[in-house]
């Protein structure tokens, strides 16, 4: 007769998979898995502290460093935090070109985690693929503000400059030529059997659980739960725009990867509407030389590429933030990972890892 | 300083008025937790960030829990209720079971700490409604050392949020389920984000808290020779908040 018994085993903190430092503790029965926990904090910088020490402007570099690969959802959604709490109205035009650099940006995130997210899977060629046209959008990115990964493009009240000569037309290229490239990814991956063999029905989360649990983005509306935050509470004039907010039907690894690829379909038609109809005038709201909000306290939530980004910031009249906290969609994300592995296999936490596109420096703030 | 109108947000009409925030029982930092009506009343002219908006939800809290509710604070468009912790749970399970309201998705959970009310630290739930869309922001008081109920039997999301409020502010829950450190390694001694938790340094360089007009809430080295982002020299040129 053999023995069995349940092991123990650690996944990470150093596991080219997890995209960061994290450890899961595994426990096995075989390769099936009985339980998980995640271990965080390995990142942890103490950004809530280091804000309640930094005057207003100075925070946003910040913001930059918590979600990486997405810095310019959380340079949106910090500002539109400060402009709530003061009261201020961003002009038009800088709204829309605060809605271009936001959904450029969804693009680029979902491109990185698609490259990473198949090669992971065994699909090395998507990612040279994908990094071709991320590429384009960090020059994008580079051409307006001279940084391609941490941006710090936005001030409060709106944009420090305007868009450089000749910028929009070069966007409006790159949503000209992008359907194609994605048709690309699509051709490698959708119908490849591997593909669909490693992530149909892998890490399925229940619509209710995921409610439940907090997961906010594509991971929730994987499951068909219709909740986008541009559309629920639109910020940053998201409700002038015509787009469709696409929906999973069973929750798996699968129904994610499909509801990234259409977004990002979706977020070209959102720069396309931006860019027909960018309204001339001032970038930049008239706004005191030192920011100073009102005592009082505003929470204010922005749909970055991973989900609900929340900013609760607890002013006292002075020119810091008497508190600053970050709900990050990566840090409520990872939580319910233990609850769509159980019974899976070893193989298959790494598919369903890459499928909530977490990023560790958002979730260990 | 308050009266320049450089300070003033562009959006407030009164410019030239007295402190427009009139005793925002946020900023007074020891106010007691049960202050009078959250209307400004003698303000001539209401202040755009704290115009009331309509909740049903705060509106229902007011007709099942009168007795529950300790205030209502408006800002920036969002209803805040200030519970008291006795029947939290329950109010909790009404908000989300409730066919009107349906809180079922707990959008976030924090707490703030003011070392100077007599109830130090305040939890912050944010509420929404998926199916309703509409969000409710509750908070409670409590005491040095006082659990609060834990929110993870209503909202699992709860769990790791608790866990991190615990973690950085020292704050227990009862009755939740793993309550261990999170971001913190498990053997860290001290709780980062009270505010008499150093900046720098170890956490036995105790600091001093001091209240200070310039740069409010800033905590000054005493004997740790790292000096923070200058504001320390700032307080000794400017005098202000000194002894």
């Amino acid at each position: 007769m053999f023995r069995t018994e349940e092991m123990d085993i650690n996944m990470g903190p150093q596991h080219p998979s997890t995209h960061g430092v994290l450890r899961l503790k595994l426990t096995l029965d075989g390769e099936s898995i009985t339980d998980m926990r995640p271990v965080i904090g390995y990142l942890h910088r103490g950004v809530e502290k280091l804000c309640e020490h930094r005057t207003f402007p100075m925070i946003e570099p910040l913001t930059d460093r918590l979600d990486y690969v997405a810095a310019i959802s959380e340079n949106l959604g910090y500002c539109g935090a400060v402009e709530k709490a003061m009261g201020v109205v961003v002009p038009p035009r800088a709204q829309y070109i605060r809605v271009i650099l936001a959904e450029l940006q969804r693009i680029a995130s979902h491109l990185l985690w698609l490259g990473t997210h198949a090669l992971d899977l065994g699909a090395m060629s998507v990612f040279f693929y994908t990094f071709r046209e991320r590429e384009l959008i960090l020059d994008l990115f580079e051409a307006f503000c001279g940084a391609r990964l941490t941006y710090n493009s936005m001030r409060i009240g709106g944009l420090l400059e305007d868009v450089p000569a000749g910028w929009l037309d070069r966007v409006r290229h790159f949503i000209t030529i992008f359907p194609g490239r994605e048709k690309e990814y699509e051709d490698l991956l959708t119908v490849n059997r591997i593909f669909v063999g490693r992530t149909k029905d892998v890490g399925v989360l229940a619509p209710q659980d995921a409610i439940a649990l907090g997961v906010s983005g594509p991971s929730l509306r994987g499951s068909g739960v219709d909740y986008d935050v541009r559309r629920a509470q639109p910020y940053s004039s998201y409700e002038q725009f015509e787009f469709d907010v696409p929906l999973g039907r069973q929750g798996d690894t699968y129904d994610r990867y499909l509801v990234r690829m259409e977004e990002m379909r979706q977020s070209c038609r959102i720069i396309r509407q931006a860019l027909d109809r960018l309204p001339e005038g001032e970038v930049r709201a008239k706004v005191p030389k030192y920011i100073k909000p009102p005592a009082g306290e505003v929470y204010h939530v922005v749909e970055s590429p991973r989900g609900e980004q929340g900013f609760h910031i607890v002013t006292s009249g002075g020119e810091m933030p008497y508190r600053m906290r970050f709900r990050s969609p990566s840090f409520v994300n990872l939580q319910a990972l233990p609850s769509m592995c159980k019974g899976q296999l070893v193989a298959d936490v790494v598919a369903v890892i890459g499928s909530i596109d977490i990023v560790l420096g958002d979730v260990d703030r | 300083m308050t009266d320049d109108p450089n300070n003033q947000p562009p959006a407030s009409p009164s410019a030239g008025s007295p402190p427009a925030p009139a005793a925002p029982p946020a900023s007074s930092a020891a106010a007691p937790p049960a202050p009078a009506a959250p209307a400004a009343p003698a303000a001539p002219k209401a202040d755009p960030l704290k115009a009331k908006v309509e909740s049903r939800a705060v509106d229902l809290l007011h007709e099942r829990f009168a007795d529950q509710v300790v205030e209502v604070l408006y800002h920036a468009g969002d209803a805040l209720v200030r519970l008291r912790k006795d029947r939290f749970l329950e109010i909790a399970r009404m908000l989300r079971d409730d066919q009107e309201l349906r809180f079922d998705y707990l959008s976030n959970l924090t707490a703030v700490h003011w070392p100077q009310r007599p109830q130090p630290f305040e939890m912050v739930y944010h509420l929404f409604s998926i199916t309703k869309r509409h969000r409710l922001t509750l908070k409670m008081d409590l005491g040095e050392g006082e659990e609060a109920p834990t929110a993870s039997v209503i909202w699992p999301t709860a769990n790791w949020h608790e866990r991190e409020v615990f973690d950085l502010f020292g704050i227990r829950f009862s009755g939740h389920p793993d309550l261990t450190r999170i971001l913190m390694t498990d053997e860290w001694v001290g709780h980062p984000l009270r505010k008499d938790y150093p900046l720098e340094g170890k956490p036995e360089d105790h600091l001093q808290y001091r209240e200070v007009t310039t740069a409010q809430h800033v905590y000054t080295y005493e004997k740790s020779p790292i000096r923070g982002f200058g504001w320390k020299k700032e307080i000794e040129k400017t005098g202000v908040g000194k002894g």
